[in-house]
């Protein structure tokens, strides 16, 4: 202690804040800094790539179903760089109500247009000229899509949920018992030997 | 006014479970209302239905398949309106001094009572099969309910589920029954249909048989009639509301409604006539061997029940008459002897007749009430119950009643007769058994009960004797109903006919009956000494057991739980069945191979054969592998090789979405993969690996070559066609997007139904898993400080305020050394 240049940096030096958002205990091995730089760095422009995909997808390649995949993504290369706990961290709601929210959507879309009098999932269309983005058309199609998008983000995190971090936890809960028998059984042979001095 | 009237029903049904939260049991005079509402609507409406004009009436519910709720009051209609209602309120104002105010869910019982009631309204009035059918399976619901209404215990509920499981198990043949006769009948409006009966159709046996089965479970017939002795575990109001007044009256009421129309039809008088005197004797039999009140009434009521059938479906002018008769009868007597019971069970806290002595001393009102019940179910003059027994009598004299043969008629007489006296037999034990001063049994100490809670079942036994002294208020709606059926000269309810035959079988059934009151010592040894007849009771249990048993052992074979041998099944069946006709079909030349433009080449762009080259290798590599790590990335590499492909071809949507879908597989599966071992347990080079490989090598063949053939073979014009120009209109130019999200959105909707539901599969089966692991759990000795330990997670894996374990114990090093950075 008080040795400089062997302790973690101190004063200006010292980081401000994590990379991740929780205390990082990833998922597989050792923690690896490269990763966690990377997922900070990455997750934000896969997101947004996501969203561009999803928006796109009606005149270009991609459409809900890959931006969801693409979204997806974003949180499973969080899960590995930080763990269940980064997981949790990151999620704006329980994969439950994902799908839940997602498979509303879709009914919605399908459902609104027989209140009009059309045949269920008839398509509206909205085209506006806003000032920055130019000509903008909207579909309700659209809608359906981000209800494909939320659907397929929730099935693949309750998919990581259950098979990664759930298996993760499992194999923590597993150690931990181990540990405590081994202080119980410290704490047994202890007591043992007191009262064999007594 | 009667869909309002319904309506009612169901709104006083949402509204009295907050009431007994206020009121108490009192709430049950408010559900009263809507009962006694009906009843005096139907009384106010009676002369004009009695004079031929029934009310009808109809509210639209499914235009295009030809249902729709219409209604219809006629005599018969109005009869049962006055059994269900009319008896109903008298019986829920009963309930009100029955039950405790602190009655365990009081409220969930007064409001399915209301839609109980409310749908049994529906059944007698409806006049389309459907309505019917949906009115039908609505009491069986709710009779559900309230037989299962102790939901604590466990006999409650079998026998809650015995009921539903028979009446509604046989409600679907019946449902089958409907829709032929709607058929072929080409209506589904019931009146129509009995006023013109499809004759000629040789569908009609076939579906009478199947209605006639429903209506049979309803009204409890041998054999199906062990269900309503089970019912008598609800509470005692219950009882007698659906089990003597109402519910097991909608078989009969089926068979009367549809008998005008049906009962020349072959095998239905046949039927009718047997299964109901098999349960008029079978019924009495076993009621004059019962100690229990109530079962004793239980199975007096399955007699009654076959004696209504039997006169329902005779088809005769005078068994009408004698039916309506007998049903208000029934309903009266059986009414007032339940609720006689219970006042009994409420008082003293028993009902078997060995343990009850003297109690016609104490409650001498109620006393004279049950005995003037038990008369009318006897068939003593002036009551009801006589009148309406002569009349049956008279109607299977020979040669009285058209249609019947001689010899069946006679045969019929002598059931009736041995029946009668049967239920003589009980009614007098009955009386004995609850009222009676017995010597052998010591006395107990009980409240007297309140006037008003006596009431009810005084005014019932009134109305009984009311109706029998003055027939003719009774016998406009008899003579209406039976008017329906061919008669040289109606027949009128009356107490005096002259000396008729019917009237010596009278005597004669008395002078029986009460030689075997009298004699009732040597009847029970009797009873003891027969052996028993194998209970229904025990083909029902068969019956679940064995369905359970073949359900099990068919989850057995199927679901071994191998996925090798699950794929392994399917594989082997693609090419046992279209594989080897598709073989077939190629070496006879009944398959011509594409030709020309379709015909096979090797590549449309050399870069697909670098890809193909890669995927072999890569395919072939997988298979030797047998460690699972390498080859789990050595099939992704397959699959991303695919992906070229489909690049090379002009989709990059696919090429986009598979890329994708495999690096998440590739992902997952690595979580997965830690928990199993490290290579294959298959020998490298054995056997089996062999066939798995070449089945699969022949399965991939198939596939292929069927691909290649099937889209030469087409036929018709591509789908598809359009599909470019209308993409343009629906507004996107991605036209695979389009077709995903406009043009078969509904496909794409069926997926992501599945998606959701194969996420919520996985995560369950996970979970399940687990909480088979903690309940296996062995107890620790130190809960404390186990609990305090355990890293539970919530029950999604990962809700957001999961609590970090509490530092120290068991946690990684790395952990902690992050927790002291911060």
């Amino acid at each position: 202690m008080g040795v400089r240049g062997t302790g973690p940096p101190e004063g200006w030096e010292a980081p401000k804040e994590r990379w991740l958002s929780t205390v990082v205990r990833p998922a597989f091995g050792p923690r690896s800094l490269l990763l966690e730089v990377a997922a900070r760095l990455l997750i934000p422009a896969i997101l947004m790539l996501s969203v561009f995909l999803l928006v796109s997808g009606h005149d270009r390649p991609g459409g809900g179903f890959a931006g969801g995949l693409v979204a997806s993504m974003a949180y499973v290369l969080r899960y590995i760089a930080g763990g269940r706990h980064e997981l949790a961290a990151g999620l704006p709601m329980r994969p439950n109500g994902l799908l839940a929210l997602g498979l509303l959507l879709a009914c919605a879309t399908a459902g609104l247009p027989l209140l009009f009098g059309k045949p269920v999932l008839d398509t509206a269309k909205l085209e506006l000229v806003l000032p920055v983005f130019g000509e903008v058309k909207l579909l309700s199609a659209l809608v359906f899509e981000v209800g494909v998008f939320l659907v397929v983000v929730g099935l693949v995190l309750s998919v990581v949920a259950a098979l990664g971090a759930r298996m993760e936890a499992e194999e923590a809960e597993a150690r931990q018992e181990q540990e405590i028998d081994q202080a119980r059984r410290e704490r047994r042979r202890l007591r043992a030997e007191k009262e064999g001095h007594e | 006014m009667l869909p309002f009237l319904i309506a009612i029903h169901a709104a006083v049904a949402v509204l009295v479970p907050p009431l007994t939260r206020v009121m108490g049991a009192r709430a049950f005079l408010v559900a009263s209302l809507p009962l006694a509402a009906s009843a005096v609507w139907a009384l106010s409406a009676a002369p004009a239905i009695v004079g031929g004009r029934p009310a009808a009436a109809s509210v639209p519910w499914v235009p295009s398949l030809g249902i729709s709720l219409d209604f219809r009051v006629d005599a018969l209609s109005l009869a049962m309106i006055l059994l269900v209602s009319g008896i109903g309120a008298v019986i829920f104002c009963y309930s009100a001094g029955y039950f405790r105010d602190d009655e365990r869910a009081l409220g969930r019982l007064a409001s399915v009572l209301v839609v109980f009631a409310g749908s049994m309204l529906g059944v007698v009035t409806a006049d389309n099969l459907f309505a019917l059918y949906v009115f039908w399976e609505l009491t069986s619901v709710s009779s559900f309910l309230l037989v299962g209404h102790d939901d604590r215990k466990e006999n409650a509920r079998r026998a809650a589920t015995q009921a539903l499981v028979t009446t509604a198990g046989f409600g679907l043949p019946m449902l089958v029954g409907f829709i032929i006769l709607g058929t072929i009948g080409g209506t589904y409006r019931i009146s129509e249909l009995v006023a013109a009966p499809p004759l000629d159709s040789p569908w009609l046996p076939l579906a009478l048989i199947l209605i006639l089965a429903g209506a049979f479970a309803k009204s409890a017939q041998v054999p199906l009639h062990y269900w309503l002795p089970g019912a008598m575990v609800a509470p005692t109001p219950v009882s007698g509301y659906l089990h003597a007044a109402a519910m097991v009256k909608g078989g009969v009421y089926l068979i009367a409604r549809l008998s005008p129309g049906f009962a020349e039809v072959e095998p239905w008088r046949w039927l009718v006539l047997g299964f109901g005197l098999a349960t008029m004797l079978i019924g009495g039999w076993r009621a004059l061997r019962q100690d229990d009140l109530k079962l004793l009434l239980a199975f007096g009521t399955v007699s009654q029940l076959g004696f209504l059938t039997l006169l329902a479906g005779a088809g005769t002018h005078t068994a009408a008459a004698a039916l309506i008769a007998m049903l208000l009868a029934h309903g009266l007597f059986k009414a007032t002897l339940f609720l006689t019971v219970g006042i009994i069970d409420h008082q003293t806290g028993i009902r078997s007749i060995s343990g009850l002595s003297g109690l016609g001393r104490r409650m001498p009102v109620l006393a004279a009430a049950a005995g003037l019940a038990a008369a009318s179910m006897a068939g003593l003059p002036p009551l009801l119950g006589f009148v309406g027994k002569e009349a049956a009598l008279e109607a299977f004299v020979p040669g009285h009643a058209p249609g019947v043969p001689a010899a069946a008629s006679v045969a019929v007489l002598i059931g009736l007769v041995a029946a009668s006296v049967l239920t003589f037999a009980y009614s007098a034990r009955f009386l004995w058994g609850a009222f009676a001063d017995k010597p052998t049994v010591s006395e107990r100490r009980f409240p007297l009960p309140s006037a008003a809670f006596t009431a009810a079942p005084v005014l019932l036994s009134g109305a009984g004797l009311v109706l029998g002294a003055a027939p003719f208020l009774a016998d406009p709606l008899a003579a209406a109903y039976a008017a329906g059926y061919p008669h040289e000269k109606p027949y009128h309810l009356a107490l005096w006919h002259g000396l008729t035959p019917a009237l010596g079988l009278s005597v004669l059934v008395v002078a029986l009956g009460v030689l075997m009151f009298v004699g009732r010592s040597a009847v029970a040894r009797f009873q003891k000494a027969v052996p028993r007849s194998p209970e229904a009771d025990l083909g029902y249990h068969l019956f679940v057991h064995s369905s359970y048993a073949a359900a099990l052992s068919v989850t057995r074979r199927l679901q071994t739980g191998s996925l090798p041998v699950y794929l392994g099944i399917i594989l082997a069946t693609l090419l046992a069945l279209p594989g080897v006709r598709l073989l077939v079909a190629l070496v006879r030349g009944d398959l011509a191979l594409p030709t020309g433009d379709e015909s096979f080449r090797l590549w449309d762009n050399p870069l697909e054969l670098v890809v193909a080259v890669t995927l072999v290798v890569t395919a072939v590599a997988t298979v030797r592998e047998h460690r699972r790590f390498p080859a789990l990335i050595i099939i992704s590499a397959l699959g991303f090789g695919t992906a070229g492909l489909f690049v090379l071809h002009g989709a990059p949507d696919l090429a986009l979405t598979l890329v994708l879908v495999e690096t998440l597989t590739t992902i997952i599966l690595v979580f997965v993969l830690r928990r199993l071992p490290a290579t294959f347990h298959t020998r490298p080079n054995g056997w089996g690996k062999r066939m798995t490989v070449l089945m699969c090598t022949a399965a991939g063949t198939f596939i292929a070559v069927t691909l290649w053939l099937a889209t030469a073979a087409r036929t018709a014009p591509p789908v598809s066609g359009g599909y470019a120009e209308h993409a343009e209109g629906a507004g996107g130019g991605n036209l695979v997007n389009v077709i995903l999200a406009d043009f078969r959105a509904l496909d794409t909707f069926g997926e992501i139904v599945v998606l959701a539901t194969a996420a919520v599969a996985v995560a369950s089966l996970v979970l399940l898993n687990r909480r088979d692991r903690v309940v296996n759990e062995p107890e620790e000795d130190e809960p404390a400080e186990d609990e305090q330990g355990r890293d539970e997670p919530g029950p999604d894996g990962q809700g957001a305020g999961e609590p970090l374990p509490a530092g120290g114990v068991g946690q990684p090093a790395g952990g902690a050394q992050t927790e002291g950075r911060r």
